[in-house]
């Protein structure tokens, strides 16, 4: 263990992660509780927790000693998001599990019994995945990441099999667990590799050790496969080729809250897992345009980067079903935000945090739109039933239009911002090619994400499209206000958000490097 | 393989056990490809995070290092959390469809 | 600074002999003083938030359906508290002070390389010059006003209809002042496109009349080809003088090296030019602004006549020292004006909708203010577009009146006598006012903004024609304005209901409205028996005279100048960056007739004035049928016949439209689509655009469902990465080397 860090100090950077811990223990007792009110308030108990934790982080309660810890300036920001976040996928599933049942006990027509209900069970997997993905930033070291990515994991294929009753949500469950495991088995053979090379678990002293390899004439064989194995299992969480198999048929197969869920937090979580390898491995090192990697890893990256970009926008092309072409376009941003990976800390590290911010609050908008709506009970599935919706549920039309304008980079949105600054990073990084290729497969996108925007507004309801309502809890609708806002409205305030963004990423300012109003303003007084 | 793991500093015990774990990962990938029954592949990762433990423990050796034996420790306790959720699922499944075969899940598809 | 404001000292006249000609030659090259930041006045951010605040409140009223007028309350306690911020940082600067900018917050801030070029700023600064005050002092005090007047006016729609047309309002006030405050042309652009996209959503208020979602439609296109223009426009000025910050184009623009040349550089102001000719309804682009009527008449006044459409000649005057290097972009501004001035005129002669000959008067009158940016009086088309927001404001929401009391009647051949209807006495005499303002009725503020204009113009050689044909439209303003006021309100009482379109919300609101009319004796009993008209009550007739106070005062610069005093408009307008146009530039000796300009225009102005409401006294108020007898000979005759109904139907400017653009554009997409199924269908979408969906296809059967298949793919996609790096870094150079 390292000497500077105390386990008392380590513990104590992990306040905001004992609060949401603490509170999935809560929820899963209140999920049980004969009161029907008590059991109602599980939902806003959750989405409490999450913003307590949010607080207590903002009041640096999550800890200040950078001592042991790679990309220090990553963790606090990947934490706020990842809480952020999580209040939004918390209030999406607000009355997701139980609905049935709850309405069959207010009516009398069944008795409470606590072996039937699961929202609290849900609830609570939801906290401690979040408690998972909160404490990968922070790891010193690999027994710790392992952990913490399994916290993570674990949990959602719970979620996944809870979310709907029918065979579609067990056999997504099935597919994600048995396919999670495989790449559970993958990870740890390539730590052990890693481990082989360097002879440490500690990530601080797994970089120094690849380094001095590095130096020598290059990482050995072992170190290499062992990287190589890591980065590509966890390119499963990522949703990124050649492990992104599973994700139309999970996606498709869980309900759309959980689906919104799955499409940010375990990428959250594998991106900064993945920072922290990329890092151990010499990413800071400025052999290469600013990007120190092995070139094995650096050229798997670099194809994975284009494999996955390429293959989520053609397969989104053919889909009819709203998730599963979510599905496909979550694939293919994931392919952008690996390009910031190749391009390097100085200009990737705070690209790709603005990306996943910018990924994030579109997400949430566009699966709060879809869940906020339903029809006979089921979620609307086709884009061709969603025709008409805009005269219906003028709301949900204009989120999920927001939503789908800022996923494919139309400005003014703030998917068009977080693109051009990733874009920019990468061509200034020297990798041009990496950015044509991108930029062709963003046209192609449009044409499936302006059938998103465009048949619930302009197309005329037909047959289906008829009896879509809204669903009763108005969680999901808050959540695509909430989120639909950011997304106008964050761009109004992008260069504060870049130069916040560089500071966490610990770079020099670069983006906001043309001028500094501040400096500027009190320069002129 | 050999002047690979030699060219790593390698020792002759360690590369057997690294041999040996090699070998076992890659039964397990085979078996989880091959096999249809779900029990039987979900014994498959386990034996291939057992090939982990056995890499762990071999270069924790070698390094005269107990971190590799601790990670051990923590596989071992993923791996029953992980074979607890297993079961669950292949019950709630198991009653779905009166069948243990991975391909009576095939409703989702492109 | 005291050398700026010495020089203005002794050039603030505007009487003729008043040493115009010094004040001119030392205007012409006067430096435009450099605005210093001032951080200090922060607090005028909340001119932008209190309009977006209230709209936020509007769209919360919408959703929880509220039933009272809280929208409305919000709207204008808002909007009030804006005019005071704008009025109190006026009256603590004065009409003379320095320009400043305030910087809000960072907005957009790219970099790629060092230098110029390289980089592109724009940032939520406001840049705060007397053009910027003199135009938000009237933007947001009419806008209290007329928001006031709304809430009586649109009370029929209480509901999701009224916090939607409040919603509206709101939005376009935030733009309206971001637009007119920007210190940045994205920023500008921004609020350009945010007043458009108010303007199309209160058109399109009565969204089941097909009519208004036509009208909307057509704003809206027209818009976007003026707004095209201005896009390219300011790319150009970024590509050529490397920043879009006012500041550092104005220093840019002054830079001889840098200044002017080249095509690209000239093509600047005409592309501005586009935009403003399509925001302000002039003459290529000027048919969607009566077709914008069908609006709610407040939206009309407000956006349609006093605000949003000088938005145009804002752009202009605060580009002016780009303008003024091309002399040829200053006099394409100019005859643009005059004919679309005089067009406009002429078709509102024949129209007989009240709000319709409103409207042409409105692209009239907006045809002077361009008139007078391009032959060189930013001071003259100012205090034009100050005077007539008020007037005209004042004269469209005397008609939304007259179409509220009477049922949605706004024919001028159904309605007479007003004045002697109870009620409606506030509104006949204030209309009144408006109608003597409009025609530049002597010593009326219209009078004086008008003059300045045309003294302008005559007193140029390249421009006197400009001037007459200024002159000849004034004669046509004052007889065509007359001819409503002697129709409407002068007359023996008559009048026939409308069909009262205010138009519904949705169909609920019904049965709520007519309940509601029940109550409070204000039904629009036109669903049998009598029908009596409703007059207005308090807030709509106090909303009107306090207008027509503001239109009166609005002369008392006029005076001011005619008595050799400081003229306040001209002094707010020579402290902003349209300064070297701030002069009135007339020569003394005489140009015409043996008089010098001043003269002249007065002389002739009055006449036409004069003679027009004469004219419009005799054929439509003391001999009613020589108005159609007089149509009916002119039509008889075949030499003649062309006249009024050419007239009657706009020109035909609509129909030429259609045959110069529909026709062609119908043929060429026949062309078009011929080509796109024989050779883009045929080569690049079944070659090249189906390549994507051909990938797709080719990776479909891996997305098969089996669990096992995508293993299979994930191991094997492992297996040859790691095979494809073993052979080519591990194995290939043996190991690590």
């Amino acid at each position: 263990m390292s000497a500077a860090v105390t386990v008392a100090e380590r513990i104590g950077s992990l306040v905001p992660e004992m609060i949401v811990f603490g509170g999935s223990v809560v929820v899963s007792v209140t999920g049980l509780s004969p009161k029907r009110s008590v059991r109602a308030a599980t939902p806003f108990l959750s989405v409490l927790t999450l913003i307590a934790a949010l607080v207590a982080l903002t009041k640096g309660w999550g800890g200040s000693t950078t001592a042991g810890l790679l990309l220090p300036g990553v963790g606090p920001f990947a934490r706020g998001l990842i809480l952020l976040m999580g209040v939004g996928g918390a209030a999406l599933a607000a009355g997701l599990v139980d609905r049935r049942y709850e309405e069959a006990v207010a009516r009398g027509v069944a008795p409470f019994d606590p072996i039937r209900v699961v929202r609290g069970e849900f609830f609570a997997f939801m906290l401690l995945s979040i408690c998972g993905a909160l404490l990968i930033p922070g790891s010193p070291d690999l027994i710790w990441l392992f952990l913490a990515l399994e916290l993570t994991s674990l949990p959602t294929y719970i979620m996944v099999a809870m979310s709907r009753g029918t065979r579609r949500a067990q056999e997504a469950a099935v597919k994600y667990f048995f396919l999670g495991a495989l790449s559970t088995a993958i990870l740890v053979y390539g730590f052990a590799l890693i481990y082989g090379s360097t002879g440490s678990l500690q990530l601080t002293e797994i970089r120094a050790a690849l380094a001095q390899q590095s130096a020598m004439g290059g990482i050995d064989a072992v170190g290499t496969i062992g990287l190589l194995l890591v980065a590509i299992a966890l390119c499963f969480k990522l949703a990124a080729a050649p492990m992104h198999f599973y994700a139309p048929d999970v996606y498709e197969g869980a309900a759309a809250p959980v689906t919104g869920f799955l499409s940010f937090l375990p990428k959250m979580a594998g991106f900064s897992a993945l920072l922290l390898v990329v890092d151990a491995a010499g990413w800071g090192g400025m052999s290469n345009a600013g990007n120190g990697l092995p070139p094995a890893l650096q050229a798997t990256l670099w194809m994975v980067t284009v494999l996955t970009m390429t293959l989520g926008n053609v397969g989104a092309l053919l889909q009819r079903s709203a998730k599963r072409m979510l599905a496909y376009s979550s694939i293919a941003h994931s392919g952008y935000m690996l390009m910031a990976i190749v391009a390097g800390p100085e200009l990737g590290l705070p690209a790709l945090l603005l990306y996943l911010l910018a990924y994030g609050v579109n997400n949430n908008a566009i699966f709060g739109a879809l869940s906020g709506i339903e029809r006979n009970g089921q979620e609307v599935e086709k884009v061709e039933d969603l025709a008409g919706l805009a005269r219906r549920h003028p709301g949900a039309a204009t989120w999920l239009a927001v939503g789908s304008a800022s996923l494919m980079g139309m400005p003014p949105f703030l998917g068009f911002w977080a693109k051009l600054v990733l874009f920019i990073a990468v061509v200034k990084s020297g990798h041009t090619p990496l950015v044509v290729i991108a930029a062709v497969n963003s046209v192609v996108s449009v044409l499936y994400y302006l059938r998103l925007a465009g048949v619930p507004i302009l197309a005329p309801s037909g047959a289906a499209a008829e009896g879509v309502v809204k669903t009763p809890s108005a969680g999901p609708r808050l959540a695509a206000v909430v989120f639909g806002v950011g997304v106008l409205v964050l761009p109004l305030f992008m260069n504060r958000l870049v130069s916040q963004i560089e500071k966490a990423a610990g770079v020099p300012q670069k983006m906001g490097a043309a001028a500094q109003p501040d400096a500027l303003q009190a320069a002129s007084r | 393989m050999t002047p690979l793991l030699a060219q790593a500093g390698l020792t002759q015990g360690v590369t057997v056990a690294l041999v040996l774990s090699a070998a076992l990962f890659t039964i397990g990938l085979i078996g989880f490809l091959v096999r249809r029954n779900m029990i039987l592949m979900f014994l498959c990762t386990e034996l291939m995070l057992q090939a982990a433990s056995i890499a762990f423990i071999a270069f924790g050796r070698m390094r005269e290092d107990t971190g590799g034996q601790t990670f051990v420790i923590f596989i071992l306790t993923v791996a029953a959390a992980e074979a607890a959720l297993a079961l669950g699922l292949v019950v709630l499944l198991y009653r779905r469809r009166e069948t243990l075969s991975a391909e009576a899940w095939q409703e989702l598809h492109e | 600074m005291t050398f700026a404001a010495s020089m203005l000292a002794h050039s603030l006249t505007l009487a003729p002999g008043g040493g115009g000609d010094a004040a001119h030659a030392s205007l012409a090259d006067a430096p435009i003083v450099a605005a210093t930041a001032d951080p200090s006045l922060a607090w005028m951010g909340w001119v932008l938030a209190l309009p977006a605040i209230s709209a936020v409140l509007c769209a919360l009223c919408a959703a929880f359906r509220v039933k009272n007028k809280l929208p409305a309350i919000c709207t204008v306690l808002a909007l009030g508290s804006a005019f005071a911020l704008v009025l109190k940082l006026y009256l603590a600067r004065g009409p003379g002070a320095a320009p400043v900018t305030v910087h809000l917050w960072d907005w957009m801030n790219f970099g790629w390389g060092g230098g110029p070029w390289k980089s592109f700023q724009a940032d939520v600064s406001l840049y705060i010059d007397s053009l910027t005050l003199l135009w938000m002092l009237f933007v947001t005090g009419l806008g209290t006003l007329i928001a006031l007047y709304a809430s009586e006016y649109m009370e029929a729609e209480r509901g999701p209809g009224y916090a939607r047309f409040f919603f509206g309002v709101s939005v376009f006030l935030l733009a309206m002042s971001a637009l007119v405050m920007a210190d940045n042309l994205v920023l500008l652009y921004f609020g350009w496109e945010g007043v458009g996209l108010a303007s199309y959503l209160l058109i399109g208020f009565y969204y089941r009349k097909p009519s208004a979602v036509a009208a909307a439609k057509k704003a809206f296109i027209m818009n976007r080809v003026g707004d095209l223009g201005l896009a390219v426009g300011i790319w150009l000025i970024w590509v050529n003088y490397g920043t879009v910050e006012f500041g550092a184009l104005f220093q840019a623009f002054d830079d001889a090296a840098r200044g002017v040349g080249g095509w690209d550089r000239s093509l600047i102001p005409f592309c501005l030019m586009l935009g403003a000719f399509g925001k302000s309804a002039q003459l290529p682009l000027f048919t969607w602004l009566p077709d914008a009527m069908e609006g709610p008449t407040p939206v009309s006044a407000l956006i349609h006549a006093a605000t949003m459409v000088t938005a145009g000649v804002y752009l202009i005057a605060r580009m002016q020292p780009l303008f003024s290097l091309h002399p040829d972009a200053m006099a394409t501004v100019g005859w643009i004006g005059a004919l679309t001035a005089l067009l406009a005129a002429t078709i509102g002669m024949a129209q007989y909708d009240i709000k319709r000959v409103f409207a042409y008067s409105t692209i009239s009158q907006l045809g002077y203010m361009f008139m007078g940016l391009g032959v060189g009086t930013a001071f003259g088309a100012a205090y034009h577009v100050f005077t007539h927001a008020f007037f005209k404001a004042l004269l469209f929401l005397t008609a939304g009146a007259v179409m509220h009391g009477f049922a949605g009647q706004l024919d001028l051949r159904h309605l007479s006598g007003l004045r002697r209807v109870p009620g409606f006495r506030i509104v006949s005499w204030t209309m009144l006012i408006g109608c003597l303002w409009l025609s530049a009725f002597p010593y009326s503020a219209g009078f004086f903004s008008k003059d300045l204009i045309l003294v302008q113009a005559m007193s140029s050689p390249r421009f006197q024609m400009l001037g007459w044909i200024g002159l000849g439209t004034a004669a046509l303003t004052a007889y065509y304005t007359f001819r409503v006021w002697f129709r409407v309100c002068a007359g023996p009482v008559a009048y026939a209901p409308g069909d009262e379109d205010h138009g519904h919300d949705d169909p609920a609101h019904d049965a709520h409205g007519h309940a509601a009319h029940g109550d409070d004796a204000h039904g629009h009993d036109d669903h049998g028996g009598a029908f009596h008209p409703h007059a207005p009550r308090l807030a709509i007739n106090s909303v009107l005279l306090l207008i027509c106070a503001g239109a009166i005062l609005a002369g008392v610069p006029g005076i001011q100048a005619l008595r050799g005093e400081q003229n306040w408009v001209q002094e707010m307008v020579s402290n902003s960056s349209a300064v070297r146009a701030a002069g009135v530039d007339h020569v003394t000796e005489p140009v015409a007739f043996g008089m010098d300009p001043h003269k002249l225009v007065t002389v002739f102005g009055t006449g036409a004035c004069l003679g027009g409401i004469a004219i419009a006294l005799w054929i439509h108020l003391l001999d009613r049928r020589m108005a159609d007898r007089l149509r009916t000979a002119l039509l008889s005759n075949g030499l003649t016949r062309w006249l009024p109904t050419s007239m009657e139907n706009k020109w035909y400017v609509d129909e030429l439209y259609h045959a110069l653009f529909r026709l062609p554009a119908w043929v060429t997409s026949h062309l078009l689509h011929f080509f796109d199924r024989h050779f883009i269908d045929g080569l690049l979408v079944n070659g090249l655009g189906r390549v994507p969906v051909a990938m797709g296809r080719l990776f479909q059967p891996l997305y098969n469902g089996a669990l096992q298949g995508y293993a299979g793919t994930m191991a094997g996609g492992l297996v040859l990465v790691l095979a494809w790096v073993a052979w080519k870094w591990l194995g290939a150079t043996g190991g690590a080397a």
